[in-house]
Order: structure tokens, then sequence, then C-alpha cells
């Protein structure tokens, strides 16, 4: 397939690309596996970062070219909260849902939930709350793994779901994943919201009970993005444009991933897991609790239906929205328009469909919080259901 | 020499305080010399552990010093974010980092410090750096609350004169000279007292019905 040919040729070919050690790097290394990069002329140098603070520290610098991100990040780095302060933008959604909130068995056991069937996500925050209220001088403590995450704000939509709030009832805070179930073990932690495949080594371990998937919490929420510097993507358009096309063609072969795509993942490399542990996330058979068996979620992690590459300027908005609130800080209405629209750049990916002759939304922002299945946005455009648990339905 | 590390210091007349978090026990008591070296005192030095925040609220240093490469970096950074922590700042360090990016990370203003041939003399301008650009974060912090502050003052009083110009039947200009009026002949400010009417006026308005 040579179709690239009409194509500008990239400004740099050999580029470095970094991921953390999640599933939902898939498409990066399946994009480097199976030679999409190649067919697009670039020569990607795939490296595994050990914290978000140093992919976008690496990202600012230039050490990478492009990342994989949190999707809340290119808005809280442009605000330079946190950390270093640039601009960082994305023209590339890289998946939808995948992450899983945990209850330590021991919490679990005293919220008195129903045993068995697939837990119900309001029921648990409920019994969380009724529990708080019972036991007031019990601090309970909640982890995810960066402050600017969709893992913080499914958490907290959670938690306010059932009238908790997230700032004063309980305490959150933020651990590296690998450290999850070691504290979930030894009792530091009460619970965590976190991507896969770390929820499942906790039902594995049978320290951990999963009450809710990120998609029960917010349905198809961006999870993570290809995050570039505004200034790589003025320097590099043609090298920025050939790399989402490769990742599209990624994502597109993962529309249902298997064994295949777990195999290759567990790579020392890549994230040198067994493939059983990857495999729960990519395949959508998630087991909930030790011992029982699993269930169907088709829509746990999502790389290619439901327009998941599109970055909607509504869901950067509510993520900043969201990540100021942690910050406790309300943003006036036109300065958090003019970042969303430097960090989330939607006509980037109508120009990468426009190549592919794909359909994709004409509009760059949508209503959440209006459908409970898949729907046509247009003829040929179907996006997935799109409620926030614990939000009042219009 | 004086000793370097009495540069921010000074200002509160005392050491700064120094938390140390390296999983290299050899490491740490190398860069632990030269902080002390440097004037700074150093409360504690651990490896990282799913501890280390329990322990940064025991000890509360007005510094944190970590290894670059450390999957704790993200917990850390949560620490000048999440609202309920201590703000602290964190400055990285590496040992084997490759000289270019750490040169690039520092001038792009990354707080960044290459522990390679150790120079207490060098401590001090870094954490320096560290320290004011974490003063700079916290300066976007307060501005963006005095924003909401005022956003919510501008509500109130809008919200009152509405109400008094639906209660007395006046204008809009009416309504803001007699909040301005009342608001003078209290001594207060005007969100003080257009919280006052509010309270005052809706309450009047459902004993009515």
């Amino acid at each position: 397939m040579i179709a690239n040919k009409r194509l500008p040729p990239p400004e740099k070919a050999a580029i470095t690309l970094g991921f953390m050690r999640l599933t939902d790097s898939a498409p990066l290394i399946i994009a480097k596996e199976h030679g999409h990069f190649a067919r697009y002329g670039l020569d990607v140098t795939l490296v595994r970062e050990v914290s978000w603070a140093n992919l976008r520290d690496k990202l600012v610098v230039g050490d990478l070219d492009a990342a994989h991100l949190l999707s809340p990040l290119p808005m809280m780095a442009s605000l330079g909260a946190g950390g270093v302060r640039a601009s960082l933008l994305t023209g590339l959604s890289l998946s939808l849902n995948g992450n899983a909130l945990a209850l330590a068995g021991t919490l679990w056991r005293q919220l008195g939930l129903a045993d068995g069937g697939y837990p119900d996500a309001l029921a648990a925050a409920r019994a969380l709350k009724r529990y708080l209220g019972r036991e007031p001088g019990r601090l309970v403590t909640l982890a995810t793994v960066h402050a600017f995450s969709t893992h913080s704000v499914q958490l907290r939509m959670w938690l306010r779901a059932a009238g908790i709030d997230p700032d004063r009832d309980v305490r959150i805070i933020v651990l590296p994943p690998e450290q999850m179930c070691d504290s979930l073990a030894q009792g530091i932690i009460d619970g965590f919201c976190v991507g896969e495949p770390w929820s499942s080594l906790a039902v594995r371990q049978g320290i951990g009970v999963v009450v809710a998937s990120g998609y029960d919490i917010w349905n198809n929420a961006p999870e993570k993005v290809l995050g570039v510097t505004e200034a790589w993507h003025h320097r590099h358009p043609a090298t920025h444009l050939r790399l989402r096309l490769a990742l599209m063609a990624a994502c597109r072969e993962l529309a249902d991933p298997g064994l295949e795509a777990a195999r290759i993942l567990s790579a020392p490399a890549y994230l040198d897991l067994p493939v059983k542990v990857l495999l729960p996330s990519l395949t959508g058979e998630f087991t909930c609790a030790s011992g029982q068996p699993p269930v169907a979620l088709a829509d746990f992690q999502v790389f290619h239906r439901y327009q998941a590459g599109f970055p909607w300027r509504s869901h950067a908005r509510r993520l900043l929205a969201e990540g100021c609130a942690m910050l406790g800080k309300v943003l006036p209405e036109d300065l958090a328009a003019a970042l969303v629209q430097r960090c989330y750049r939607p006509e980037l990916y109508r120009e990468a469909a426009g190549h592919l002759g794909i359909p994709c939304p004409g509009c760059d922002v949508k209503e959440d919080n209006r459908h409970d299945r898949p729907w046509l946005l247009e003829p040929g455009i179907e996006l997935g259901a799109d409620r926030i648990l614990g939000e009042r339905a219009d | 020499m004086p000793p370097v590390g009495a540069g921010l210091a000074a200002e509160a007349g005392t050491a700064l305080r120094v938390m140390l978090v390296d999983d290299s026990p050899e490491r740490a008591v190398m860069v632990e010399e030269c902080l002390w070296a440097a004037g700074f005192e150093v409360v504690l030095v651990i490896p990282s552990a799913a501890g280390l925040l329990f322990q940064i609220e025991k000890s509360r240093p007005d510094v944190v010093l970590m290894e670059l490469e450390s999957p704790d970096r993200d917990v850390l950074e949560s620490l000048a974010i999440v609202n309920h922590h201590n703000p602290t700042p964190v400055l990285m360090f590496t040992q084997e980092g490759d000289p270019d990016y750490i040169r690039q990370a520092v001038s792009a203003g990354i707080s960044t410090y290459l522990m390679g041939g150790i120079n207490p003399a060098q401590v001090r301008p870094v954490i320096d750096v560290a320290i004011a650009q974490f003063r700079v974060f916290q300066a976007l912090r307060d501005e963006l609350h005095s924003t909401r502050v005022q956003l919510e003052e501008r509500k109130l009083i809008e919200q009152a004169k509405g109400l008094l110009m639906a209660h007395k039947n006046i204008g809009e200009d009416e309504a803001h000279r007699l909040l301005t009026k009342l608001a003078m002949d209290a001594n207060q400010r005007l969100p003080v007292v257009a919280k006052t009417v509010l309270a005052t006026l809706s309450h009047q308005g459902k004993r009515k019905d």
C-alpha cells in the first residue's frame, strides 16, 4: 500500500516515542511491530518511561518527539500545573475507557455488597457513603496514578455520585501503578482507580474486588492521547500527519484485539507481563472478583470504534474543569475555551481522516450524558454511549 | 565561605530542610553528605516506597530531592497539586543521566541536577531554581483563586441588585446606588452587603407566599 505517495515528505523520519507500561500503549507498540510506522516512512524507536512526569519533561525538552499521554495532560501542562509549563497538543486520541476501580477485599466485605454478578457502581458508592457515616473516625484512602488523569476524574465522579466529597470525606493520593497491588495488600490504601492490567492483577491475587469499570462511571471517556509540543508540531507537520495515520491504522487493527496483541505487548521491552494478565482488558473478558467467572464487557477498552481517535473539545473542557476542581480553582470561561482550542485539535484528526477517506465528525463538541447506547451522529458516524454516573440527565 | 544553603534559608533564619528519596543506599550517603556540606538540613533519607507520602506529611520538608528515573516522581508532583497535601517543591537529581538532556531540561525550566562530580556549590542554585519555580506555580494558584472569588462576588452583587429591583420596583442603576449606599452606611464591602440583602429579601419573599 503506497497510498502515502500523495503525502508530503516527513521533515524528520527517525523519531522517538515514549509510552508507559499500560495496555493502552497498544497502538504505539502494534504500529511498530506490524510495520505501520514503516509503511508511512517513519523509523520509530519506542521508549518505555517510568513516570508521566518524565514522559512530559522529555517531550518538552525534545528527547521524545511524541508520547502516549493522559488525556487531561495537554491542558494541565499548558497551565503549568504541578510541573513545567509547556504548550502540548493532541490531534489524535489513542483510546477510550480501560480503567477499573477496585476496593480492598476487607473494605468490600464491610460494605456488605452483593456477592456475585456484575457490580453495580452506584450501589457500591452509596454503600461506601453509608460506611463513612457509620465510621466517622475512619479515613478511607484511595489511590490513582496521577492527579490529572481520567482515573482521578472517574474516581471523583464515582464518589460524588453518592454524595461523597472527594476532597473532604476521603483521601485521594497518587501512587505509581506498580505499587498499587502491594499497597492494597499492605492496607496502606483502601482502593484504587487505575488502568489495566493492575486491577486484574489485584483480582488475580485475591486482594481486591472491582466495583466499577471506568466505562460504568463515564461511558467512552477519552483515556490516552498522542501528545506533542506545539513547537514540534509546527516544525514537523508532515511527520506528525504520518504518525497519526500510522497510529490510526494500528487502532483499526485493534478494533477487536485478542491473543496476538497480548503476546506482542507482553514482551520484556514493552509491558513485560504475562499474556493472561494482559488479555482481560484487551478482550473485555473481565473478572471482577477472585473465583468469579469473567463477564463480557465489549467496550471495556476501545481503540477504534465510536470515532475513538477523534479529539473532542467537549471532552477537553470537561477534563480541564475537573483538573481545575482538583486544584480548587475555576478558570474564567474565555481562558478555558482558548486553552482547549489550542490543546485539542480536531482539525488535525480530520486532515488524517481525509487522507484515509474515512468519515469523521464535522463538529468539535458533543453533549455528553445523552445516550444509553451507540447512536448515529451522522450517517456512517457511530458514536458510543455517553452516560456519566450520578450526573443528572437533562 | 559561608554555607551556601544559607541563600533562601536566610529569609527564615534557619537552614532549609531537605528530604532525600533514593533507593540506592550508597548514593544516598554521598548525596546526603553533599547536602549537609552545602548548608542544608537533611531531615529524612528514605528509599522509594509506598509509605512515601506519609513520611512527607510527618517530616514536612521544605524541599524533596529525588532520583530522576524514579516512578515516584508522579507521587511527588501530586504534592504540589492536590489540595489537602502541604505543597512541597520537588527537585530531581540523576547520576547516569545524559548531560545534554539535563542541560536542556534545566534551560526549559525543569529542575534537575546532575549529581556526577559532587560539588556542594552547585547544589544551592539548583535548589533555589526549584523553589522559585514552585513559587511561580503557587502564585498561579492564588491568581486563579482570586479570580474565582471575584466572580462569585460579582454574582452575589448581581443577584442582590435583581432582588432589589423586583422588590422596590426600581431600575438597575438605582438598585446599584441603593446597594452602594447600604454598604457605605454599614461600612461594609459591597459583596457582604449584597449577601445580607439576599438573605433578608429572599426570607421576606418566602413569608409572603
